[in-house]
């Protein structure tokens, strides 16, 4: 961790105060959490703070904490007891962080982020929305991820129609949601899917007809911070890419995991899980990027490129 | 008293004041602090003033029957109780935890103290429980330090001052250095994007973050703005959603036929697109505005077969240009 800016450490100890106030008896480990700093960074803030008062800045006109035990009370706040409004940085920034995943919690951050406003004064509201226009984090989402966050939050059981590309056809799905996820430009929601009794990962855009069910489940074990599986890796497939592209695939692959051809084609080999996904995604480039092996997959390609246009 | 000390020290003082403060009896009550010549004083004082107000202490300078001196609002100063929900607050605090651990948000600093001052109501509603995660792609390509270049790239576009840099993009066979203003950020798909208005082009060009290098901001006349940014401008209007949204050409009209599953995924597959028939065989037609139109015939090809550009005749035509071209790159008999 960095050394926080003299006015980085001041907007953190205008708000330690507050913080104790509020909860009288905090740990200091808890304490540190609260702040984002280290315990012995916490230490040293009350020891300043302890200092900090009013004129003639006589003991009974200075800030004093209390610690027993490793916990942390206010004796005195000196009317620091409430933290100062939001800046309009500070304001543009929590927006910010809301709008990457909104679309998952419209209803929920919509009016979270009403209160705030309200809370902010009439000249840092303007400083804000001026930042606004300029600061953007919004992500696009289909229109029923709103609703599947908020199973994922209730764990309300989830119906919906999902179009497997492995599979070619639409199936109706009843799943337990766990957690949403963007990754990579979609929306994933991660579900116990009750047909095949096992975690899945569902691609929002795929699914149809989403309803809520009345059914809601108890929470499970913490989940580990998995991702959607990524399709890449290292193996069997080979891609070469024209010279118009190949720039791309070294900045996308790596310089070292590309081979430039004298012609200026760049090859790479791949290990792809989906065979479905290996054929769009050749096909995305128009032309610029070959299917070299396996030959299999390759027939599909050029099959589904000129079927497209019957 | 050490300089901390001092300017915390400031804000109970003026929040306990009951008329405005003059600067006079600032030195007085502060004995040590505010020394020497009436200048030299005054300006230490300046710069403890710009320190509260960077810090959002609303301290100033007022006129009043009572007198004429420092004033804080109490009202104005202290956060009022902001009512939220114990699911807003998880919610929230999910979203600036996220934002945090991706590792590329321009106001990081910014959002850590904003949460700080949202968890005071002290739910202690622990991140994760909104069940919602976003991960971004950092550092994924390009090899620029995204998580570095953003704060930077945010500073000077807040202060409007002109930024310099390497970059390096795949269009182009060598690193280019590029003077720019920074207008807006955005971050579209997992990939943030910087707007400015370029030097060399005299023209607004959108730069990829994760493609910048050695970014330098103008460090001459750090208060003064090196150019404006037009009331008008919203960074949203320059960055696409999709990749048919790319402001390469005048915006068309392409209408979309899409088949088999995808029929009744059309709102999902196509953001924005507008439904205009159902054909035959469960097909589906449907109008959608493009603005690079080399960008949709490539999402398209990437559902084939089950979906095309039927219209207009131009746009089709590309299409199936772009079709014949990738089962041209794949003739049966195998790779040479």
């Amino acid at each position: 961790m960095k050394p926080a800016t003299t006015t980085e450490r001041l907007r953190r100890l205008l708000v330690l105060v507050p913080t104790v106030t509020q909860r009288p008896g905090i740990h200091l480990d808890d304490l540190a959490r609260a702040l984002g700093c280290t315990r012995d960074e916490v230490l040293s803030d009350i020891q300043l703070m302890q200092l900090v008062g009013r004129p003639p800045f006589q003991p009974s006109e200075l800030v004093e904490f209390a610690v027993e035990d490793d916990k942390v009370y206010v004796a005195l706040d000196q009317r620091l007891k409430k933290p100062p409004r939001f800046t309009a940085a500070e304001a543009t920034a929590l927006t910010a962080a809301a709008r990457l995943i909104y679309p998952a919690a419209s209803d929920v951050l919509g009016s979270a982020l009403g209160k705030l406003e309200k809370a902010l004064g009439a000249s840092v509201r303007t400083q804000a929305e001026a930042l606004g226009r300029v600061l953007d984090a919004t992500q696009a989402a289909p229109p029923d991820a709103g609703r599947v966050g908020q199973a994922v939050r209730e764990r309300r059981e989830l119906r919906f129609d999902y179009f497997s590309p492995e599979r070619g056809a639409v199936r109706r799905r009843t799943v337990q949601p766990l957690e949403l996820v963007f990754q990579r430009g979609h929306w994933y929601l991660a579900a116990l899917c009750l047909e095949a009794n096992e975690e899945r990962w569902f691609r929002l855009d795929r699914a149809r007809d989403v309803a809520l069910g009345g059914r809601t489940f108890p929470p499970g074990p913490p989940r580990r911070s998995a991702l959607p599986p990524s399709p890449w890796g290292r193996g069997d497939v080979r891609v070469r890419f024209s010279r118009a592209v190949a720039a791309w695939a070294q900045e996308q692959f790596g310089p070292g995991s590309v081979t430039v051809h004298p012609d200026g084609s760049a090859e790479v080999q791949l290990d792809v899980d989906s065979e479905a996904w290996l054929v769009g995604w050749v096909l995305s480039f128009g032309g610029e990027a070959e299917l070299l092996s396996p030959e299999s997959v390759r027939r599909n390609i050029a099959r589904a490129a000129l079927a497209s246009l019957e | 008293m050490d300089r901390m000390q001092r300017i915390l020290s400031l804000v109970p003082y003026l929040l306990d004041a009951r008329r405005p403060v003059p600067f006079a009896q600032i030195r007085e009550e502060f004995p040590g602090e505010y020394e020497g010549a009436d200048e030299a004083a005054e300006r230490k004082f300046e710069r403890d003033k710009a320190e509260l107000l960077e810090l959002g202490v609303p301290l100033r300078f007022v006129k009043t029957e009572d007198g004429e001196g420092y004033e804080l609002d109490r009202s104005a100063y202290y956060l009022p109780d902001v009512g939220l929900t114990p699911e807003e607050t998880a919610v929230l605090y999910a979203a600036g935890a996220e934002a945090l651990s991706s590792g590329a948000f321009p106001l990081a600093t910014d959002l850590q103290h904003a949460l700080r001052k949202v968890g005071y109501p002290g739910t202690g509603a622990p991140a994760g429980e909104a069940g919602v995660r976003f991960h971004a792609e950092v550092g994924a390509a390009g090899g620029g330090a995204v998580g570095e270049v953003l704060p930077a790239l945010w500073g000077a576009l807040a202060a409007r001052k002109a930024v310099t840099f390497e970059y390096r993009s795949p269009h182009r066979p060598a690193v280019e250095t590029r003077k720019a203003d920074p207008w807006g950020l955005a971050m579209r798909r997992g990939t943030w994007t910087l707007v400015a208005f370029c030097h060399q082009r005299q023209a607004l060009r959108s730069f990829q973050v994760g493609r910048m290098l050695a970014v330098q901001v103008n460090a001459q006349r750090p208060r003064s703005a090196d150019y404006d940014i037009p009331a008008d401008f919203r960074v949203d209007d320059h960055v696409a959603h999709h990749p048919w949204g790319h402001r390469f050409h005048a915006p068309l009209e392409v209408t979309v036929e899409l088949r088999g599953p995808l029929s009744a995924l059309w709102e999902r597959t196509l953001p924005g697109a507008r439904k205009l028939e159902d054909g035959a065989d469960g097909r589906a037609r449907v109008a959608l505005g493009v603005t690079y139109l080399d960008g949709l015939c490539r999402h398209l090809l990437s559902l084939a077969p089950n979906a095309r550009v039927v219209g207009p005749d131009g746009a089709a035509a590309r299409y199936r240009e772009l079709a014949h071209a990738s089962a041209a790159r794949h003739p049966a008999g195998g790779a040479p």
